[in-house]
């Protein structure tokens, strides 16, 4: 896929003709440099943003196709999003986040069981009616995960999911992680510059120049920038 | 709950600042209708209240020909004899000259208006006897009671003094007659009969040569609202007879008609000041929007679609409407309830005549709730408008 942004003179290629594929059930890390494209290509992956030129198929389903009450759905019940910041809703509690996506797909059922579910396997079972807004930066990242896994989405998206965070718990993230995707067979793709802190993976993108690159092709100073 | 209304609750509720603002936008609008309608309608009732006491009464009867030539006591009956009567009088009207020497010096008063009443019946059908401030009201036929400017006109007259008044009768010859002051009226607002001298009906019938006639016939009803019926219950009672029968409305249409412009003036500026209060409310609105571009784009981003921010943000003006119209009308009842205890006067004069209009009070209610509904479906539909991708880069 290709993505320009700005018109005329203003134009910037974000992502010149990235093409990679990903399996089910693989743990992919997305590594570049500053300003390489990784978050755009995300985006895209994630539906948040559509390419210039390209497509993105999810489950043999070509996205670009898809309007946006339907690109909506898709994201909801397929696609599981961690943000850096955690992104929780401060108004809600961390049970309420957690059963959000939930709700918007209007699937109730058991919800607040699998939510609790959830939590205590991330190690929040204590602190499910805190306001997001009263616990600390690793506990809001947890509380991220659960959310983007509550509705079993196909593939789990994660921009710097550590990035925020202190070196040990910026570990606890990645094993629990590691361990969701182990446990519930899921998609893991994960932008981050500190592609040492997670180990052993499934497969390492590079985004260079716009470009997607299979394995990691990035030079120490490039990984630090 | 539902999820949405649960968002916008605590959205807004988070935000007590911009909620307070909101909900005061909205109850400063329905304050300012209703304060409107307590001052404004309450003059114009106090009027028409005053008119039907002094002047009309509920209903006011009067001849095609200018004079009633049917006996008092046969109208009378006829109409007391209805269960919604309270009373029924004649009255005869004129004008009059009238001298009086006060130290010495002879003061002239021309082209005063005078009243005849029946005092055994008027105290029945009208309250002009309670506003007599000095003296009595009618005593005898040699007496008369003046209207507080009448007197003030005639330098001052006191209660017990003499008066010379002077009347021009049917065919034109002057009838001239001397009166001792019985009493001094004097009505709040000026609407009863500070202008004219009250005297006995027989008095002024001598004088104007028009034995056992009167000019109207003024009733009172103990339920004005059966007005109308008991209007129409008298013509049809005397097919035959050339009466005029009219309802204090048709009555006093003239003096109130352009009161009634006022009204609808004054209303329509309570009615822009509620619409000001619903940009208020849009204004409000588009900062929460804009304080909430990151969870919007969270929402989005895990699955929301457009309409279920609209509905959130819709849901946030349904909630500002609300308690709004709640407090709004709270407060506006409030200054209603104080108005009417304190019994409220315009200007220091005329007592307000303060009814609440339960019918105005809900349709305020629900129009500002609506106004508020509406006011918040553009910074809704922005809500709307924000991509997911440039609403997580405000992080």
């Amino acid at each position: 896929m290709t993505k320009i942004y700005g018109i005329g003179e203003n134009q910037v290629k974000a992502l010149d003709d990235a093409t990679f594929s990903i399996g089910q059930g693989e743990f992919v890390l997305i590594v570049g440099s500053s300003g390489s494209g990784k978050s755009t290509l995300l985006n895209m992956i994630g539906l948040l943003d559509r390419p210039t030129k390209g497509k993105v198929f999810i489950d043999g389903i070509d996205t670009t196709k898809l309007d946006d009450n339907k690109i909506s759905s898709f994201r909801n019940k397929k696609l599981g999003f961690i943000f850096q910041f955690s992104n929780l809703l401060t108004d809600l509690t961390v049970l309420e986040n957690v059963l959000l996506p939930r709700q918007i797909g209007g699937t109730n059922g058991s919800s607040e069981k699998d939510a609790r579910e959830l939590l205590k396997s991330v190690g929040l079972e204590s602190q499910l009616n805190k306001r997001a807004n009263k616990i600390s930066g690793g506990q809001a990242q947890r509380v991220a995960i659960a959310r983007g896994l509550i509705n079993h989405p196909s593939v789990v998206l994660a921009d710097e999911p550590t990035g925020n965070l202190d070196s040990v718990t910026s570990g606890i993230i990645i094993q629990l992680m590691k361990s969701m995707a182990k446990k519930l067979n899921q998609t893991f793709i994960i932008v981050t510059h500190e592609p040492e802190h997670f180990g052993d993976v499934d497969k390492i993108i590079t985004i260079k120049d716009g470009r997607a690159l299979e394995g990691n092709h990035l030079r120490e100073e490039e990984i630090i920038a | 709950m539902e999820y949405r209304l649960r968002l916008a609750k605590r959205m807004l509720f988070n935000k007590k600042g911009s909620l307070i603002g909101a909900v005061l936008a909205v109850t400063i609008g329905i304050l300012v209708i209703h304060v409107n309608f307590v001052i404004f309608q309450g003059l114009f009732d106090a009027i028409v209240r005053d008119i039907s006491n002094y002047r009309n009464g509920d209903i006011l009867v009067t001849d095609e020909a200018d004079y009633i030539d049917k006996s008092d006591l046969a109208l009378a009956n006829w109409f007391e004899r209805i269960p919604f009567v309270q009373g029924a009088t004649p009255r005869l009207s004129s004008s009059a000259e009238i001298n009086m020497t006060k130290n010495g010096k002879l003061i002239e008063e021309t082209r005063v208006p005078v009243v005849g009443v029946d005092p055994y019946r008027d105290v029945k059908a009208s309250t002009a006897h309670e506003t007599v401030a000095e003296g009595t009201y009618i005593l005898n036929r040699n007496s008369v009671v003046l209207g507080n400017n009448v007197a003030s006109d005639l330098g001052n007259a006191q209660v017990g003094e003499s008066l010379k008044m002077l009347i021009v009768d049917r065919y034109g010859e002057d009838q001239v007659r001397r009166f001792t002051v019985a009493g001094i009226v004097k009505s709040p607002g000026g609407q009863g009969l500070d202008y004219s001298v009250v005297m006995h009906i027989d008095t002024l019938r001598d004088m104007m040569a028009r034995e056992g006639e009167s000019g109207s016939f003024m009733v009172k009803l103990n339920d004005p609202t059966k007005a109308f019926e008991v209007k129409e219950f008298f013509l049809a009672a005397y097919p035959n007879d050339d009466f005029i029968a009219e309802t204090i409305e048709e009555s006093a249409e003239e003096q109130l008609a352009g009161f009634r412009s006022g009204i609808a003036m004054i209303n329509l500026i309570g009615y822009f000041g509620m619409m000001s209060s619903a940009f208020a409310i849009v204004t409000i609105q588009m900062m929460l929007v804009n304080g909430k571009t990151r969870e919007i784009g969270v929402m989005r981003s895990i699955g929301a679609k457009r309409k279920d921010i609209l509905i959130i943000f819709i849901f946030q003006g349904m909630i500002i409407g609300a308690i709004g119209a709640g407090v709004g009308t709270a407060a506006g009842l409030g200054y209603t309830i104080y108005a009417k205890e304190t019994k409220m006067s315009f200007m220091n004069s005329i007592p307000l005549e303060v009814n609440y209009n339960w019918e105005k009070i809900i349709q305020t209610a629900l129009l500002s709730f609506t106004l508020a509904i509406i006011a918040s479906l553009y910074p809704s539909y922005r809500a709307t408008k924000l991509l997911p991708v440039e609403a997580m880069r405000t992080v």
